[in-house]
């Protein structure tokens, strides 16, 4: 595996399969818009090569008015549907306000989706705050530092979230931050999980 | 129909053993990825997640 890592970003060259090529396109219309985010949970394993499948990639994305959300929903309407609802007061009352995920997938396919949320949290901030820029195949997405996201499937706890926090842990053994993941496995209360699974 | 008895804790001790083989498999996949260039291992990944845009 080759994989360039800058300050505060890793450059990855690979084969796009169908979550890289929506992460890309996704990424790249939140962008334009001047939405903050950041790609969390089991795409961030995928990304980096795990073998196993997901029908959705989630994102959180900085707090927003009414006025920064419609703005966002015309800009993604072009390429992008919301699967939830197509009425935008609802889906900013009912789903964003309400922290129930958003989804969007290209117009005309309902899988693979993109699963929203806004950051409604001191860790959900810290992520975005401190998300890390992944340029694949020349092309920028945001991504949970991967200590964050090793804590945090431990703390999911299901087998899937422990395979997907071994394999990332085993991908970045050396790059990792000890002293980073060491804070959010306590936070977290994991440390034992960490003893136990990926030690 | 008759249903079998079911030792429960025999159940979870296979739950278990095949949980551990997962996380075993897993160390040997990440070191085959790290071993590989990026080429070959992600047009596995690519063949498996399908690449339909």
């Amino acid at each position: 595996m080759e994989m360039h890592f800058r300050k505060n970003s890793i450059e990855l060259e690979k084969e796009l399969n169908m979550l890289d090529r929506l992460a890309i396109d996704f990424s790249s219309e939140m962008e334009r818009l001047g939405v903050k985010n950041a790609i969390v949970s089991g795409y961030v394993s995928i990304l980096f090569g795990r073998n196993r499948g997901s029908e959705d990639i989630d994102m959180l994305t900085e707090s927003m008015d009414f006025q920064k959300f419609m703005s966002l929903w015309k800009g993604l309407e072009k390429k992008f549907e919301c699967l939830n609802t197509s009425n935008p007061e609802t889906a900013f009352n009912d789903y964003i306000n309400a922290r129930i995920p958003l989804r969007f997938s290209k117009r005309g396919e309902f899988v693979p989706n993109m699963e929203i949320k806004t950051a409604k949290n001191r860790l959900e901030s810290w992520v975005i705050e401190n998300r890390k820029t992944v340029v694949l195949n020349g092309r920028q997405i945001h991504v949970s530092p991967i200590e964050v996201q090793i804590a945090f499937k431990l703390f999911l706890g299901s087998e899937k979230d422990i395979e997907d926090a071994r394999y990332l842990y085993s991908i970045f053994r050396e790059r990792i931050n000890e002293s980073v993941l060491g804070k959010f496995l306590k936070k977290l209360r994991v440390e034992s999980y960490f003893r136990r699974y990926l030690k | 129909m008759r249903i079998p008895k079911i030792n429960l804790k025999e159940l979870r001790k296979m739950k278990e053993k095949n949980f551990q083989e997962r996380l075993e498999f897993i160390d040997a996949y990440a070191r085959w990825v790290k071993s590989q260039p990026n080429r070959k291992w992600s047009s596995r990944q690519k063949d498996i997640i399908g690449s339909r845009d």
